[in-house]
């Protein structure tokens, strides 16, 4: 729920529903998250489409929602809502509940939203809300569509990390595009699978908290992490030519390196600049995109995490080594996480982003290919709920206008954006 | 009135002159004839005699009004309402009384209804929007969208209609819901249409009898009858248990049905209406007050529903039965309970009474779909199997209750299962506020292929489904 004050100033008319499958769900139809998605609960992605007035013109909000139907046949599990198991596991029970569905108004006009500098704004575009304190009455799902006084619209969808990755998501909003525009391909969705109990693991071998993330005090059935900070939000873009040039400034010895190192290097230690001398910062998370083929179009956490340890203080290195190391040294941590979490049995609570400075590669996102009605997002923004104080550093693919370049999205302690940003101009990458 | 002279009598006259013209031979009659020394005066008045009583007989006759063709509303997916969404709906409009939210859940676990049943967009919000935009809209979508499936089925052109009447309990308008139809399809300015409000879920046959008594005053003539409710003004937003009820049980739906005295229709109605009995008990006050709209204490209008509702409904079913019994029951049953009759009031008052087998007299049953335990309740004091209430609870599985027009949703039903033939009886009972109990009697004029399109076609194979006592949500 949108709940500040002064994000309750910029929209209003604000209208609560719910939409779901247009079919009947078998009944008894469960699913069962895996050890990853469990890991990944606490944290909640928020993204923000921005269309022009062509897409939604002379739409009514029940003109909207008709195809949604068709499109959520496709996806109980998100319409479905979260119980626990007898010891404890949590399980979705698609039981049809469906995804919330809010319509908002705007005074202002699309260009002059996307103009306003501060981030915080966007918090109004998009729903806060969280799982808890009941499980089983906590949407998983829910979009916000807001009109501009312009005709053009923001969708925000609110997606728990629960049910699957930014790639997940994106795949999830493009499936509607697609069913609007009658291209539905109706796939068959595999899912409805036996509740079996979880057996303890019977080997007592003494495993280890993996590197990558970090265990958080029994949040019950509240899924957010109480913080002690606030995180803020900063997002910049990079064009392409300055992306070219980063890399050209990095690259030696005839390493070429992508976008994504380049950029979360250099950011990495702009970090470690502002955080100051001896601080213990040497390590690192990356998330990307899996490399292994999986199932085309099925919702699930499948992030390549992996850590790397610098055995220097960051703030000594230069990009070119902060990136070498990104590059070579990454370690797999998705092993050590599934045994922990099998260990557990799914029941204890852990953060991944944020547990140290996490660095999730996007760029492949296939964000702009929501099309509605033919138009494609004229922005994306994403945000991610629940990071830890170590914050995270997102690399989306780049606005309609810098398509060659990048959006980095920064989530930070808010007392550390302003020195971030400082350091970002001193380094050439902000205006 | 010619019909209602009991068939016995019409037999034992017939019998009579028969054996009489039997008993004596041509020259005997020819004898009597010539004796009896007419004048022709006399012969041509008694001629004008005989041509002016067989003319007012005729005349008289009752017409036979045929059911050419009906369409019902099919509920568009996009209103679906599942148990999970409507009981979290619940909870966050009515955060402060979890007991009013625990009972909806409790009804709702032991409705009978199904997880298709569909509510108007604006009773899906949170909390709901009911107003008169929104209504007028769902009333549009309703009505219109029967109307044009009827035009689609019947072939008939809006202008050829002479009848049009609409009831619809809880929404009306000014201009009327009628005055709405007949502006959207340009019909005839000397059409007679009426709109009836207020009068409940049994306001359909009362629409069809209204229907019936005008096609006797005009002669080749056609009616079209609308019956629906349209809920979005009537979402209650309080928290009384008794008018919570309504909102767990009440769902869209709709129906148009074509009537005519034609006879060039008979050879394509699907049904020939033979008796339509009404029962009105409002004379006694518990009756009257069973089923009333106020304002709760804290000023949101719903519907209250007493806790005598079934005892007075099973009351106006008796009356209703003792009416039709004589109408429809063969001899032998109508004897059985005069005996049983006599022997309690002469005999022995504790002899159970005799519940006439209504199975005999009717194929089929179309029970108003008012909720579980109306069914429950017919189907023990009629004494009737599953099978002849099954049409009844697989439309309030699927359709919930649509008020009015839920008899028709339950006529497709037996149609599309194929078990309409040719000479079948239909027996169509509705209740409703007031407090009334409305039957009418059908004759199938010809078997019923299994349609192909419709509001039962894409779901018909999945019924009969089993329906548990109680749903665990």
């Amino acid at each position: 729920m949108v709940s500040s004050t002064m994000e309750e100033g910029l929209i209003y008319n604000i209208k609560l529903s719910s939409i779901g499958p247009g079919n009947v769900t078998a009944p008894y139809s469960i699913f069962e998250p895996e050890n990853m998605d469990l890991a990944m609960k606490l944290h909640y992605l928020r993204c923000i489409y921005y269309f022009g007035s062509k897409a939604f013109e002379g739409l009514t909000a029940l003109v909207i929602k008709e195809p949604m139907f068709t499109w959520l046949n496709q996806f109980p599990v998100p319409c479905g809502r979260l119980r626990r198991s007898d010891p404890g596991r949590p399980y979705i029970k698609c039981n049809d509940c469906g995804v919330r569905f809010i319509e908002a108004k705007c005074d202002k006009t699309l260009e002059e939203w996307l103009e306003m500098k501060d981030d915080s704004h966007e918090k109004a575009l998009v729903s806060g809300q969280i799982i808890g304190p009941e499980l089983s009455f906590s949407p998983l799902v829910l979009i916000q569509l807001t009109k501009f006084q312009c005709g053009g619209t923001a969708v925000g969808l609110s997606w728990a990390h629960v049910l699957g990755d930014a790639f997940s998501a994106a795949e999830f909003m493009n499936q509607l595009g697609k069913t609007v525009a009658d291209n539905g391909p109706g796939r068959p969705i595999a899912l409805a699978q036996s509740l079996k109990s979880v057996s303890p693991n019977n080997q007592p071998r003494v495993v280890e908290d993996p590197l990558s993330i970090r265990r958080v005090g029994p949040v019950g059935d509240n899924w957010i992490k109480v913080s002690e900070c606030n995180m803020n939000t900063f997002s910049f873009n990079i064009s392409g030519t300055q992306l070219s040039h980063l890399q050209s400034k990095l690259s030696r010895n005839g390493a070429e390196f992508s976008p994504f190192e380049a950029l979360s290097a250099v950011i990495w230690q702009c970090i470690a600049k502002i955080r100051g001398r001896g601080s213990s910062q040497k390590v690192a998370t990356i998330c990307e995109k899996s490399r292994k083929n999986e199932i085309e179009g099925t919702l699930s956490n499948s992030l390549n995490l992996s850590v790397v340890k610098a055995d220097f203080p960051i703030e000594e290195a230069t990009p070119s080594e902060l990136a070498t190391l990104l590059k070579t040294r990454a370690l797999d941590e998705q092993k050590k996480i599934n045994e922990i979490m099998d260990k557990e049995q799914g029941l204890s609570d852990f953060i991944v982003y944020g547990a140290n400075l996490t660095f999730v590669n996007v760029e492949e996102g296939s964000f702009y290919e929501f099309e509605y009605r033919g138009q494609k997002p004229v922005s994306f923004s994403l945000r991610i709920d629940g990071v830890g104080e170590e914050g995270a550093i997102l690399v989306l693919p780049g606005d309609k206008n810098v398509c060659t370049g990048r959006k980095v999205t920064a989530i930070l302690p808010e007392n550390k954006i302003e020195v971030f940003k400082d350091e970002l101009k001193r380094e050439g990458l902000l205006a | 009135m010619a019909s209602q002279i009991p068939h016995i009598v019409a037999f034992l006259f017939t019998t009579i002159i028969i054996s009489f013209i039997i008993q004596t031979s041509p020259e005997q009659i020819l004898q009597l004839w010539n004796s009896m020394q007419f004048t022709s005066l006399q012969i041509l008045c008694f001629s004008f005699f005989i041509v002016y009583t067989l003319t007012v007989f005729l005349m008289k006759r009752p017409r036979t009004v045929y059911l050419v063709d009906f369409a019902l509303f099919k509920t568009p997916q996009s209103m679906r309402v599942s148990f999970a969404g409507f009981m979290e709906h619940a909870r966050l409009v009515l955060p402060t009384q979890p007991k009013s939210v625990h009972f909806q859940m409790r009804i709702l676990e032991r409705s009978g209804l199904g997880e298709t049943t569909c509510l108007p967009p604006a009773i899906h919000y949170i909390p709901p929007t009911p107003n008169m935009a929104l209504a007028r809209e769902e009333a549009e979508l309703v009505i219109f969208s029967c109307m044009d499936s009827l035009f689609q089925k019947t072939g008939i052109q809006p202008k050829d209609i002479d009848i049009l009447i609409l009831n619809c309990s809880l929404f009306s308008p000014t201009p009327s819901l009628t005055a709405m139809v007949v502006n959207k399809y340009k019909m005839r300015s000397n059409i007679k249409s009426f709109n009836l409000s207020g009068m409940g879920c049994s306001a359909g046959l009362i629409s069809l009898d209204l229907a019936n008594d005008l096609l006797q005053q005009h002669s080749s003539s056609n009616a079209v009858v609308i019956s629906t409710e349209i809920l979005t003004p009537n979402c209650y937003m309080g928290k009384e248990r008794a008018m919570l009820l309504p909102n767990c049980l009440f769902r869209m739906g709709g129906a148009a049905i074509l009537l005519s005295n034609r006879s060039s229709d008979r050879s394509r109605a699907k049904y020939r209406l033979s008796h339509v009995v009404r029962t009105h008990k409002g004379a006694d006050d518990k009756s009257y007050r069973c089923v009333s709209q106020e304002e709760d204490s804290e000023g949101n209008v719903g519907i209250m529903l007493n806790i005598d509702l079934m005892r007075i409904a099973g009351e106006s079913l008796k009356s209703n039965i003792t009416t039709l019994g004589p109408l429809v029951l063969p001899a032998s049953e109508q004897l059985r309970f005069v005996i049983s009759l006599i022997r309690r009031k002469l005999f022995n008052p504790k002899i159970k009474p005799y519940i006439p087998d209504f199975k005999q007299a009717f194929d089929h049953f179309c029970i108003h779909a008012g909720g579980r335990a109306v069914i429950d309740e017919l189907q023990k004091s009629l004494n009737l199997t599953a099978e002849q209430v099954e049409a009844s609870r697989m439309t309030l599985h699927r359709f919930g209750n649509t008020s009015s027009s839920s008899l028709w949703y339950e006529l497709s039903y037996i149609e599309n299962k194929g078990r309409m033939k040719k000479g079948d009886r239909v027996w169509q009972i509705a209740f409703g506020s007031g407090f009334k109990c409305n039957s009418a009697v059908w004759k199938c004029n010809r078997t019923i292929k299994k349609p192909s399109d419709g509001a039962w076609a894409d779901c018909i194979d999945k019924y009969p489904v089993y329906i548990p006592e109680i749903v665990k949500l």
